[in-house]
């Protein structure tokens, strides 16, 4: 069913060294700090991590949707297709955004314009990319609106966004994201409104189309479940970094950051006694303006040592399919 | 002592919108967002509310605040009528009973300082005394939900989603409210900030008696942190059950469809294999819902008795109540004749 760690498959997108920061009182918070992935042809993608780590920062900054002032790209090549999406004009980045690469954000309230009814906001990418003749449009928005599940479509396309569910909002998104069948689709949150049948035949309906076009998917989710079942690979970040990256399998068999494992632990289980109390990693996240020396996770680690306080541990390869940024042996530790 | 009266009552609870289409907005229907909702909420419990996007949670949890428009019904809270209530009771209300929003982008306005967010119910009900006292206090509700002092002199747009959805949690704290409607408050976060997000609801609850709606999609947490469930479908109420019975024991065939789809947190195609979330047959939409049991066009059980009348709740034992005509004794006969 997975793919896992298929090196035959093409790279379609090769992200080297992302580097975003914003500017904030002569301060710099480094949002992400220099990130390194790529993602095949055909694959799922998923990214997890703390709130506030620049998982959706590395997802805009490849579409160059920073606002900036006060963000800026400050180093890095994004390469899709092998063109650096970073050298792109305005006008070719605009071109490419849609079509070639689409973004369901995470915000559906903030991201759907409030004034406009529902049916206007999902035929712009097609008039925009002229993806299908225009007498065609309305049609192609009533199947849109099919495929992620919501009843009544057309009753519904005459919706302003307030009049929708929240979950309902979260598909027209979605729906808005597939319009033009692009080749990356990066989804972030894309399911938090939704309940679990809901979820599972949206995220059924993403896999699907990935599989069928050999398209990609970067998923940003949460949600540790959806991540198991949909994911080939993951990467983890923490501070504006990515601090483990494997195979579903490598991540959830054999978790080797100490971030990871708090994760891990932290989640709630169908099999735990209801009520009892949860884990959470201890402490704050950093302040991304001032990061402490040495690792970022260090004041939150169990298993922080004296090297761990001084130097940051690169991400390296352990085994084929995973890579960890941490020097403690925590399999040993543990 | 507890006090046997619910802190708050909903019977017969109805909102409908009217469906407009067209630019002139000319009618087109209407949109039975709530169609007969009834249960209650105990002091210092926590109510979960489940089901499916679009069957009316959010709706619900505003009637309750009075905030969408009532067809019908009554709500109680704290033995006084608030179904009309004048302009001091719904301030008074409004300071009672707290709304955690579902969407933490919307929610701020992001030309405020965080400061003045959070603060806000503060100052409406003039609950402190000068800037100083205003000032600490909204630092202690920032920390309080994990987030720093310092960051009250920022604006909205400069944090992440689960930041932002801890500022919303703040400001609900903020008036010492009794009851806080919580509308998917953990679904923007992480496990780990979700984990002390819940563990803090829970102190606050034992702290402060509070009490709590719930409503979430996911539902590990909602079996965590809830002591009873309604499971809604479509505007109505199809399931009733203690945290236990629910999880152990669902008898309405969607709460068990919904239980089926909980992702498994394990990438092993032998677990995957067998988890088969689809609820297939189609979609539902309370555009002019269909005559007869609002789930009778993807349920696998469904009679001719199911499309035509809506199954009553009944209390099939203890503190369980279900909406479902195979359950109802005196049906039983009619729905033989008909299988
Ligand atoms: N406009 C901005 N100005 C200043 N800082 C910002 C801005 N936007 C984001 N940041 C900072 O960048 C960091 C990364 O944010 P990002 O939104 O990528 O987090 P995330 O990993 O997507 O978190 P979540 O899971 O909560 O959505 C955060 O610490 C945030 O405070
Ligand atoms: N202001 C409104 N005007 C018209 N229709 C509305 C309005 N608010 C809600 N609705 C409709 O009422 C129904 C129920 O919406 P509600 O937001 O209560 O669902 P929900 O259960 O909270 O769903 P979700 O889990 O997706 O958030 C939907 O069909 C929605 O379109
Ligand atoms: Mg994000
Ligand atoms: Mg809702």
């Amino acid at each position: 069913m997975n793919m896992k760690a298929d090196v035959t498959r093409r790279t379609l997108l090769d992200v080297q060294d992302l580097h975003t920061v914003f500017e904030k009182d002569g301060n710099e918070v480094h949002a992400v700090n220099q990130v390194s992935f790529d993602v095949k042809e055909g694959e799922i993608l998923a990214i997890v991590g703390e709130s506030g780590s620049g998982k959706s920062i590395t997802a805009m900054s490849l579409l160059r949707l920073i606002p900036s002032p006060p963000g800026r790209i400050v180093g890095g090549r994004v390469l899709f297709n092998d063109q650096d999406l970073l050298d792109l004009d305005d006008e070719q980045i605009r071109r490419l955004r849609g079509r070639d690469i689409a973004m369901i954000f995470q915000e559906p309230m903030t991201s759907l314009n409030p004034s406009l009814r529902i049916g206007r906001q999902l035929a712009e990418p097609l008039r925009v990319h002229g993806s299908v003749p225009k007498e065609k449009v309305r049609e192609r928005c009533l199947e849109l609106l099919r495929q992620v599940r919501l009843g009544d479509p057309e009753k519904r396309l005459d919706a302003y966004p307030h009049e929708l569910s929240g979950g309902m909002r979260q598909r027209v998104m979605i729906a808005m994201g597939l319009a033009c069948l692009p080749k990356l689709l990066i989804a972030d949150e894309p399911t938090t409104a939704l309940d679990v049948t809901v979820q599972a035949q949206i995220l059924e309906l993403l896999r699907d189309l990935v599989r069928a076009n050999n398209s990609s998917m970067m998923l940003i989710t949460h949600d540790l479940g959806v991540v198991a079942r949909y994911a080939d690979r993951i990467n983890v970040m923490y501070a504006g970094r990515i601090v483990e990256r494997g195979t579903a399998e490598e991540i959830f068999h054999h978790p080797k950051h100490p971030y990871t494992l708090g994760l891990m632990e932290s989640m709630p289980r169908l099999d735990q006694a209801p009520g009892s109390r949860l884990t959470p990693i201890p402490g704050q996240p950093p302040d991304l303006s001032d990061p402490p020396p040495g690792c970022p996770f260090h004041p939150r680690c169990r298993f922080a040592e004296a090297r761990c306080r001084s130097e940051r541990p690169p991400l390296e390869q352990i085994t084929d399919n995973h890579w960890k940024a941490c020097w403690v042996d925590t399999d040993a530790k543990r | 002592m507890p006090n046997a009266e619910p802190l708050l009552q909903v019977s017969d609870l109805r909102v409908h919108f009217p469906l407009q289409a067209g630019l002139l907005g000319r009618n087109a229907g209407t949109v039975k967002a709530v169609d007969g909702v009834a249960f209650h909420i105990d002091r210092g419990e926590t109510l979960g509310l489940v089901g499916e996007s679009g069957c009316g949670k959010s709706t619900t949890g505003l009637a309750m605040l009075r905030m969408s428009p009532l067809t019908d019904g009554r709500i109680h809270f704290d033995g006084e009528d608030i179904t009309h209530p004048d302009k001091p009771a719904l301030k008074r209300l409004r300071r009672r009973m707290q709304m955690v929003y579902q969407d933490p982008f919307g929610a701020l306005n992001p030309r405020m300082k965080v400061l003045d967010i959070v603060g806000e119910p503060l100052r409406v009900h003039r609950l402190t005394q000068g800037r100083a006292a205003y000032r600490e206090k909204v630092m202690g509700l920032l920390e309080k939900v994990g987030l720093k002092a310092e960051m009250a002199d920022r604006y909205p747009h400069e944090f992440s989603g689960g930041q932002r959805q801890r500022i919303g949690i703040a400001r609900a704290l903020a008036a010492d409210p009794e009851l806080i409607i919580c509308d998917e408050p953990v679904s923007a976060l992480d496990v780990s900030i979700q984990a002390q997000v819940i563990n803090l609801l829970e102190d606050l609850q034992k702290e402060l008696g509070l009490t709590y709606l719930f409503i979430a999609h996911d539902l590990a947490v909602v079996r965590h942190l809830c002591h009873r469930i309604v499971v809604m479908y479509l505007g109505r109420v199809v399931e009733v059950a203690d945290r236990e019975t629910l999880y152990d024991n669902p008898q309405h065939p969607y709460t068990q469809a919904l239980l089926g789809a909980i992702p498994i947190a394990n990438p092993d195609p032998e677990v995957q294999q067998h988890f088969n979330p689809s609820l297939s047959g189609e979609v539902p939409s309370p555009i002019d819902p269909p005559p007869g049991c609002p789930f009778h066009p993807r349920c696998p059980h469904a009679t001719e008795l199911c499309r035509r009348e809506a199954p009553r709740a009944l209390e099939i034992e203890d503190r369980h109540s279900v909406a479902c005509h195979l359950h109802d004794p005196d049906r039983a006969q009619a729905m033989a004749g008909n299988l």
